[in-house]
């Protein structure tokens, strides 16, 4: 025998007090584990799903809502702009690439996305690629001659269970207007694959005012200039008038963050209380286990186990307790960044999901052990300071 | 004759306990006393009258507030705490009258546990060397019952049996029948003398069993050896 298997024998001893103690060690570690994992998900999510493009252009509102409408697909949808603006640009010298995107109604909650073959394209300065695993992209069909054709993102067909060739449509006013997927694409890790991508003729036909007032709205155009130095200019040219705007998404990408690191500061100083509670818990279990067996310990130590022995007994015990529950806490909180990832995928917010296990695993496992030892320190010290002699009298 | 030295020897032992407020209870007042080696000892004497506290000193559990305590040729009053604690993990077995025996563990554990905390006995030879005391003793069936699975005769025999794990010269038992029925204690008492009487291992026995006051080599009542007539109402300002 060690003095771990003693340790190891007094926990077993006390099962359901020892498991509960564990458990909520665990349930600490978990939301630890789980908060951690998450909000870097939600963060990497956000840097994954942004767009490659230098100046977004939309109508006048929040630049944060045009990006996270436009970009990530979350919140309200901005006012559109007119057909007229996106023209303007392609006639811009300073322009490389403009590509128009108009966004309306959705199929069982995957919003249609009206563009162009552009979206798709892999220009040399894309990080992001498009690729398709079933079918074909649509054609840009002439504004006249709609085809009807929709390539879906790989979430849409995987959760719809659309295939190419299948047609579909969202209630009875779009019945007349059905559409055909034609392909399927690859899954990108982005907002993209919630996406129903359709052609810019398609969805102004489908699209009752444009079809009856004769228009062709757009709810933002994705611009790429060709220098740097003129995305200042482009970007005040249109800030100053009343009809658009245009922004950087990586700056509103800047002030999101802002946003998360704030809800992460909150977030911490709840874990360290979580911490704190938890610490408690398992000082109030080993303080009351050290006073229940006093009688035990002066037994012991009239047997010739030295006061560091005891001490080590009692701090191991404590220490066994937080390895346990760490270990299930670390499990459980991978479990838990999975299901709140899954969720939060499946409402359409930007998470990636890469919870693989690094060096913040060993962190709070050395942390949660460490909090173990401490919380079992002041038991420790009561058990070596036990009076043999005095907790030995008779019972009677 | 050979003269062997005793087991133990008392020289100007005084043990008071502090009451607070300056006060404190003189409890033992022993100028010199002797333990045969070898030989079954009983000590009586009435409630209160320093029997268990003499026990302790001797163990070495708590220390005298002046004198020498020698078991054979240690000062165990003189020694530092740790190795107090090795020397009687090593040399005195300890038999409690309420067995305290521990209930996390089973029969053979609590035997093991006597022998890891002496560290005398090479480990591997540890649970060989508990199943045969216990085998010795009867519990040969019963090595992985936990305490509260046992009866008190038993529970009481795994108590001697870890008071001889560590083949020490100096057993103290305190009240060893106390809480026993006749017909145990009669059982529970030949075994600890057969054993100690076999491996020549010294027995002071406190105890007012009448077996155990006919089967003792000397009885002692402990007011013939201490100074103080009534300890417990001997409390003096120090």
């Amino acid at each position: 025998m060690t003095i771990l298997t003693v340790a190891l024998k007094y926990l077993r001893g006390r099962f359901v007090a020892s498991a509960l103690t564990s458990l909520s060690v665990a349930l600490g570690v978990s939301l630890v584990i789980a908060s951690v994992l998450l909000s870097r998900g939600i963060k990497q999510g956000f840097i994954e799903g942004t767009t490659d493009y230098s100046l977004l252009v939309g109508a006048k509102g929040t630049p944060t809502q045009l990006v996270l409408n436009v970009v990530f697909r979350m919140d309200v949808p901005t006012p559109n702009i007119s057909y007229r603006i996106y023209r303007g640009l392609q006639d811009d010298p300073r322009i490389e690439v403009a590509v128009p995107v108009a966004m309306g109604d959705a199929y069982q909650g995957y919003r249609y996305v009206a563009t162009t073959g552009e979206y798709f394209a892999a220009f040399p300065w894309r990080r992001k690629t498009f690729a398709i695993s079933d079918g074909r992209f649509f054609r840009d069909d002439p504004a006249e001659q709609p085809s009807y054709e929709a390539v879906l993102g790989a979430d849409v067909a995987r959760r719809t269970g659309l295939r190419v060739g299948g047609r579909f449509h969202e209630g009875e006013e779009a019945a007349e207007y059905p559409l055909t997927v034609v392909g399927i694409l690859r899954s990108t890790g982005s907002a993209d694959d919630r996406a129903i991508f359709i052609s810019l003729a398609s969805y102004w036909e489908m699209n009752e005012v444009s079809r009856k007032m004769q228009v062709k709205p757009l709810t933002a155009v994705l611009v790429r200039s060709k220098r740097m130095s003129d995305l200042p200019s482009l970007h005040r040219g249109f800030n100053v008038t009343a009809e658009a705007q245009a922004v950087f998404p990586s700056a509103v990408l800047l002030s999101i963050f802002n946003i998360l690191s704030l809800v992460s500061d909150v977030l911490a100083i709840m874990l360290v209380v979580v911490g704190l509670v938890v610490g408690l818990y398992l000082f109030v279990s080993m303080y009351s286990a050290t006073l229940e067996r006093k009688r035990e310990i002066a037994t012991m130590r009239a047997l010739g186990a030295r006061r560091t022995t005891i001490l080590g007994i009692v701090l191991l015990e404590s220490c066994a307790l937080a390895v346990i529950g760490s270990a299930l806490g670390i499990a459980g909180g991978h479990g838990l960044a999975y299901l709140g990832a899954s969720v939060l995928a499946g409402r359409g917010g930007p998470v990636a999901n890469r919870f693989a296990v690094d060096a913040l695993e060993l962190v709070v496992f050395i942390g949660a052990v460490a909090l173990g030892a401490l919380a079992g320190l002041l038991p420790a010290v009561l058990a070596y300071r036990t009076e043999v002699a005095e907790n030995l009298a008779p019972l009677s | 004759m050979i003269d062997v030295p005793p087991a133990v020897t008392l020289r100007g032992v005084k043990k008071a306990f502090p009451l607070g407020n300056g006060r404190a209870l003189d409890v033992l007042d022993i100028e010199h006393w002797a333990l045969p080696a070898g030989r079954c000892t009983v000590l009586t004497g009435p409630s209160g009258s320093g029997k268990t506290t003499l026990l302790n000193l001797i163990a070495g559990v708590s220390l005298p507030t002046a004198g020498t305590i020698a078991v054979h040729d240690t000062n165990v009053s003189a020694l530092p705490e740790p190795q107090r604690d090795r020397f009687r993990a090593r040399h005195v077995g300890y038999v409690f009258q309420t067995f305290n025996l521990l209930s996390a563990f089973t029969a053979l554990e609590n035997v093991m546990l006597s022998m890891m905390f002496a560290g005398a006995i090479p480990k591997a030879e540890h649970r060989r060397r508990a199943t045969e005391i216990l085998a010795r003793l009867g519990l040969a069936a019963r090595l992985s019952h936990k305490p509260q699975q046992l009866s008190r005769g038993e529970q009481q025999r795994i108590a001697i049996a870890r008071a001889l794990a560590n083949h020490p010269s100096l057993i103290l038992a305190d009240e060893p029948c106390a809480s026993l029925d006749a017909g145990t204690a009669r059982g529970v008492l030949d075994a600890l003398l057969s054993i100690c009487r076999g491996d020549g291992t010294t027995l002071l026995v406190v105890s007012h069993e009448p077996a155990m006051l006919t089967a003792g080599d000397q009885i002692v009542d402990i007011t013939a050896i201490n100074r103080l007539e009534d300890p417990a109402r001997s409390v003096e300002r120090v």
